[in-house]
């Protein structure tokens, strides 16, 4: 008989308490309970990526990451990004450049494309490719994906001259 | 007309927003008050007869076995074809007595949570008694293999014979060239797995069933068949879907107890496939075996072709497409894009211990483009010359188009040698050629690759009756109609999970009736709300749907005119429709106001006004429903590092006509996916078994699929041959990209080992394969070398 | 594919993970990233009853320079390593392999610890810190013992670590100014796990000369023969040799590929 456990944390900026099973992973925590069904499960073994989320604004895998582990800490969704600029431009870009199809992949591109925004804003599409390599899409062939991230970088290259 | 937004218009998706912001509905993603989740137990084995299911007491009312749904009179999964001599199997939805491969289910259990239904799953017992193992598809064929289905007379569902006498030209063509060419078995990996909720809706008194499929109406046909309900009483909703590629394009045994499960216990129940059941337990495509000889004269014209080809079918055949389709289609699409006359080609589809393969994104085309243009490559270095040339001299001109090949394929239109000609260019083949003369600074060895095909879609009644399976693609249709508001709404019974209908059907609406995307709606994926489609697999829905979408919109046109231009106080014959407004000389009434006056101003209408409103379905067929023929050519560099086998794409150029583009960033974006797809089943895809049937991949650690680092940043070059059949001259364009690339690659790859005197034959080609293959070369010539001093 | 149920600990301190861990009545195991035991929990194949997460206890979290060596606490995440806001006693060794570990969303999670005690064949930090001749310090009911990597990794997912024991940090001798560094993993994709790697540390200085085979399912191998490292030894029959008894010692392809690998991370120091 195992027990549950009562855990506080923040998701998409809101204080929410919960009684969960230690076995519950964050991903499942998130669609199930909290409804946050924007985040994705393509694997449920760390290699799609299409889970991932932010934890304490670092990008983590929501699948391998146990609900319980995230007492204490804010969990960002893609849902929670809408207010979000860097997100925005990311959507805008990813609409114009094609980078979807099913959008299934879609939340977890958001986020690892918003990583490397903020992370490596000199990268060029090789460097793209590379950082986001942790994220699987069947159907887009990537392309569009790259072009729209190399948009939003180029676009605030420019604003910032 | 061209219309800002309409036919040719590279506009935004409109199914964007929701997906961007996380705000799609998947399966997974719907809960239903009082639902609960399945578990499925699944065999441990690829061969045995089950002794007994034990179930733990306390667990007994959670766990259901196919006797529980029998005596409920669920019968097991069928689909026949009527080709003569075809073997049908019976699938029943939990394994009945028997299990015939590793994954299949035998009980499927239930909790309040997916994880406790595991839970129950991991105490169920299987007690089986092992049976020997067909787990390759020539052992399978030989005398005396132990059979899947113990009533047949030997492990093969279909042999089809194609073509005729061959032996004159075999014994006279100059040239012969004969390979032994092998695909592997893949999985199709759309990033969402399948799912399914279903519940019993107690006012309408309809199961509902909540999938992730491609084809709505005809998992309703087979549900009704398996569970002995009416159609009328199914419903089948496609919610937003995360990707298909065949795999959401049949009747699924875990469909049929969840629709059973939701009306036995009268709450919703729910499954998603987890990734370890997709790659292990189904979701199964493409093995392929070719023994195959070609003949050509001297300057490699094309004189005959002549194969066996035995595709591993699996165990049982998939509803609704059949074990057969895949074969079969091998037989008649084996000669591509080329004009020769003298072909035989016969073809097996085994039945083996490994779970049914499914129709996936090209179907059996990329294993045959990967065969037919092997041997291409292969007649240009016995006539010693570049393989480019040797394609021009056989592929069909455009001055024979339209054409009909030896299998009787009809060509409808294109310019395909002009594909390859660009390709060349394109790729700058003359830079890599001295590249190769030069040699790499780091050793790795350059290779060119080029490959065409031409890909058959929406292909309709003239070619499915034929096959007898049990669904054959009448008229498609489309119903539209004008809402009180000026807006229009669109119901499709095809499938949109990827391919952007929500968007370009309104552009086709749009640039018949100009009314602004934005107001234009779709509705698909639901059963309930749309007229009868087969769905969307083959490439077809914008041809067919989108041609009946045309067809509607075009009827509601006319009918818009005549009321549009009796407010006018004109005459008919002198109205015109323009940017949604109906215009009578300088007199202009947008269709907003026509659409108000039908619905909430009746009286002004004109006494003899069409009793139909602006409301309307239309069926719609090509002018020729053989289907239309896309076709591309793929050009491809790569530089191969001889010492680990590995290969890196330099550069990738595909040279397509689609015909007309209906929203060409839309069409790239299919191409891009595609050759992905096709990148992964050159390089990098595949799902092995051992001899005893176990899968030897259950995660992506070891089946790999491209990631943003596999694949390259792909040049796409249209040319744009309308069809002469169907609406706006659109082609079929959602597999092709998939098709050609283990081709070209191949090709690239044996081009770059050549002079090391290594081939590569069989996909995918992987480090191993390449280093085997080195070897056995220096080996080879080794031995050569030692024979000639001796 | 969700795991089995068990119970949770959080402690803060490493007494109390210890204590919890040494208890025999369940089986209870540390969970640190969760980046390679989430995995093994989703497909079941870890069953654990009590997991001890031992990512709050503040020295396990630690990384800093004592003379002569870097001390890294165990739950060091790969992203930190990565990032290099530490004083780097390896020259940029430690940032540059870190960086080429899984993904960043992994990075982030993923410990230098869970890696090592994990004790896949293919994973980076063995290598690395197999060839960097680091040492492992455990803690245990018994206190703390230190042990070089190369004799703590046993097999395939196989240490020495007894049971009560976590691996509490390793300690990194410090390079030397003119010390070289070789490193080169095959891998078919970008983020995934080495089929075969080489690894290369000679620093004159110090008197090291060292090479390791790694992702050779089993233990890694190290090298310190100067024909293999400076002559023209590395080749496959002297691979085969060295590799003679692991599962891969008689696979002439896995063999060649490790021959390839350790060649190109020696060009690497020689060049
Ligand atoms: C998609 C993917 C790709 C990856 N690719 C790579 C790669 O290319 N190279 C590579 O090296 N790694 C790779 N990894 C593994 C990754 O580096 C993991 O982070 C690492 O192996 C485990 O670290 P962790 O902190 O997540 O450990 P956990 O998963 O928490 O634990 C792993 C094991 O170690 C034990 N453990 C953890 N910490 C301690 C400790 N301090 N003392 C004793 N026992 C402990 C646990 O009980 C468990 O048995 C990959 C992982 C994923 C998901
Ligand atoms: S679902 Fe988490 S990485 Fe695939
Ligand atoms: S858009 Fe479908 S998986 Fe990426």
């Amino acid at each position: 008989m195992t027990h549950s456990k009562t855990i506080t944390l923040t998701v998409n900026g809101k204080a929410v308490t919960a009684a969960v099973e230690p076995r519950t992973h964050l991903a499942d925590f998130l669609r199930e309970r909290q409804l946050l069904t924007g985040t994705h499960l393509g694997c449920e073994h760390g290699v799609c990526g299409a889970c991932t989320i932010l934890i304490d604004g670092e990008p983590a895998r929501s699948c391998i990451t146990l609900a319980v582990a995230c007492d204490g800490h804010a969990v960002t969704t893609v849902e929670g990004l809408d207010g979000d600029p860097v997100a925005a431009d990311l959507r805008e870009a990813f609409s114009t450049e094609h980078g979807l199809q099913c959008g299934f992949c879609t939340p977890g591109m958001l986020v690892s494309a918003r990583d490397v925004v903020l992370r490596r804003p000199t990268a060029d599409d090789n460097q793209i490719r590379v950082e986001m390599s942790g994220n699987l899409c069947r159907c887009t062939g990537y392309v569009g994906i790259v072009n729209a991230i190399r948009r939003v970088l180029d676009a605030r290259k420019t604003a910032a001259e | 007309m061209a219309h800002a937004s309409g036919v040719g218009a590279r506009v935004r998706r409109k199914e964007d927003e929701r997906l961007l912001r996380g705000r799609g509905r998947f399966v997974g993603d719907i809960a239903l008050p009082g639902m609960k989740e399945l578990a499925f137990v699944r065999s441990p084995v690829a061969h045995a007869r089950i002794r007994g299911v034990d179930i733990p007491e306390e667990h007994r009312a959670a766990v259901f076995i196919w006797a529980d749904l029998a005596m409920d009179g669920v019968k097991p999964i069928r689909a026949v074809s009527g080709l003569p001599g075809f073997k049908a199997s019976e699938q029943p939805a939990l394994a009945d007595g028997k299990v015939r491969f590793v994954g299949e289910p035998v009980a499927v259990c239930i909790a309040a949570t997916r994880a406790e239904a595991e839970d129950i799953a991991a105490q169920v017992f299987v007690d089986v008694e092992e049976l020997p193992v067909n787990a390759d598809m020539l052992e399978a064929v030989k005398p005396g293999a132990p059979r899947v289905h113990e009533h047949w007379s030997d492990n093969v569902f279909l042999e089809t014979n194609v073509g005729g006498a061959i032996a004159e030209i075999a014994a006279t063509a100059p040239v012969k060239v004969t390979r032994t060419i092998r695909t592997a078995r893949q999985c199709m990996v759309p990033l969402e797995g399948k799912g399914v909720v279903a519940h019993w809706d107690r006012h309408v008194e309809q199961l509902v069933l909540t999938t992730a499929t491609q084809m709505p109406h005809i998992v309703r046909a087979g549900l009704s068949e398996c569970l002995g309900l009416d159609q009328g009483l199914i419903r089948v909703v496609a919610p937003d879907v995360g990707g298909g590629f065949g795999w959401k394009g049949l009747l699924q045994p875990e469909e049929v107890v969840a629709g059973w499960l939701a009306r036995h216990l009268d709450h919703p129940v729910r499954w998603t496939e987890d990734r370890r059941e997709h790659l292990v337990a189904a979701a199964n495509c493409r093995e392929h075996h070719y023994e195959i000889t070609a003949y050509a004269d001297e300057r490699g014209r094309l004189l005959g072709l002549e194969a066996d080809a035995w595709v591993d079918a699996g165990a049982y055949s998939v509803y609704p497409f059949s074990a057969c389709l895949e074969a079969a289609q091998v037989g008649s699409i084996l000669p591509g894009p080329y004009d020769f006359r003298h072909y035989r080609c016969r073809t097996f589809s085994v039945c083996t211990n490994k779970p049914p393969i499914v129709p996936y994104r090209g179907v059996a085309r990329t294993g045959v483009c990967f065969a037919m243009e092997q041997m291409i490559d292969a007649v240009a270095e016995a006539v010693g010359r570049e393989p480019w040339e040797v394609r021009l001299e056989n592929l069909v001109p455009p001055d024979k188009m339209p054409f009909d090949n030896v299998t009787k394929k009809h060509f409808d239109s294109g310019d395909y040698p002009e594909s390859v000609r660009r390709a060349v260019a394109a790729i700058e083949l003359d830079g890599w050629r001295a590249r190769q003369t030069r040699g790499e600074p780091d050793g790795r060895l350059i290779g060119v690759g080029v490959a065409t095909y031409c890909e058959q879609s929406a292909h309709g009644t003239a070619v499915y009756y034929g096959w007898g399976i049990p669904m054959v693609p009448g008229h498609e249709q489309a119903q539209a109609r004008i809402t009180p508001d000026g807006g229009l709404e669109l119901r499709v019974g095809v499938q949109s999970h990827g391919q952007s209908m929500e968007t370009t059907f309104a552009q086709v609406a749009h640039e018949v009736l100009g009314i602004e995307l934005a107001r234009i709606k779709l509705v698909h994926g639901d059963t309930a709300l749309t007229p009868y489609s087969t769905g969307t697999w083959g490439s077809r829905s914008m041809v067919m749907a989108g041609g009946a979408v045309a067809t509607a919109c075009r009827t509601l046109a006319e009918r818009v005119l005549r009321i549009g231009a009796h407010l006018l106080q004109g005459r008919p014959e002198d109205a015109r429709l323009v940017d949604g407004c109906v215009r009578v000389g300088q007199a202009s009434i947008p269709i907003r106001d026509i659409a108000h006056t039908w619905y909430r101003a009746p009286q002004l209408l004109p006494p003899d006004v069409d009793r139909g409103g602006l409301e309307t379905t239309c069926g719609y067929k090509p002018k020729s429903d053989h289907g239309t023929f896309s076709y591309a050519t793929h050009a491809v560099a790569v530089a191969v590092d001889p010492e680990l086998g590995s290969v890196e794409i330099l550069d990738y150029v595909v040279v397509e006509d689609a015909g007309t583009m209906v929203n060409p960033m839309v069409v790239d974006g299919q191409i891009y996916g595609g050759v992905a797809q096709g990148i992964g089943t050159a390089l990098y895809e595949r799902m092995p078994y051992d001899d005893e049937g176990q899968p030897l991949a259950s995660t992506f650690m070891d089946y790999l699929i491209p990631g943003f680092t596999e694949v390259p940043h792909v040049r796409i070059l249209h040319m744009m041959t309308p069809s002469p059949y169907t609406e706006f001259g659109v082609k079929g364009i959602g597999e092709g990209g998939a098709i050609a690339p283990p081709a070209a690659l191949c090709n690239a790859i044996n081009d770059a080992l050549r002079p090391l005197g290594a081939r590569v034959t069989d996909s995918p080609m992987t480090p191993e394969r390449i280093i085997a293959a080195i070897h056995d070369a220096s080996t080879s010539a080794a031995a050569s070398t030692a024979e000639a001093t001796r | 594919m969700k795991a089995v149920g068990f119970d949770y600990e959080r402690p803060t301190a490493l007494d109390h993970a210890l204590e919890l861990l040494a208890r025999d009545d369940v089986s209870a195991r540390a969970v640190a990233g969760a980046q390679s035991l989430g995995p093994m929990l989703n497909l079941r194949l870890a069953q654990p009853d009590l997991l001890v997460d031992i990512t709050h206890i503040a020295e396990l979290r630690q990384i800093r320079r004592e003379d002569g060596t870097l001390r890294i606490g165990a739950c060091v995440t790969h992203a930190r390593l990565e990032d290099g806001d530490y004083d780097d006693a390896t020259r940029g060794v430690l940032p540059a392999v870190a960086a080429g570990i899984a993904y960043r969303a992994v990075r982030n999670r993923g410990t230098i610890g869970g890696s090592v005690a994990h004790a896949d064949p293919a994973a980076d930090w063995i290598a690395t810190l197999t060839a960097l001749g680091a040492d492992v310090v455990v803690a245990g009911p018994a206190g703390r013992r230190a042990v070089p990597v190369s004799d703590f990794v046993l097999g395939v997912f196989e240490t020495d670590l007894q049971p009560g024991e976590i691996i509490a940090e390793f300690r990194v001798p410090a390079l030397s100014e003119r010390a070289r560094w070789g490193y080169y993993k095959v891998c078919r994709k970008a983020g995934e796990f080495s089929h075969a790697t080489g690894a290369v540390l000679v620093d004159p200085a110090r008197g090291v000369s060292r090479a390791v085979i790694a992702a050779a399912s089993g233990r890694p191998v190290v090298v310190d023969d100067p024909e293999v490292i400076h002559g023209n030894g590395c080749r496959p029959e002297r691979i085969a040799d060295l590799l003679a008894g692991t599962p891969i010692g008689g696979d002439a392809f896995e063999v060649n590929t490790h021959t390839v690998a350790l060649k190109r991370a020696i060009a690497q120091v020689t060049a």
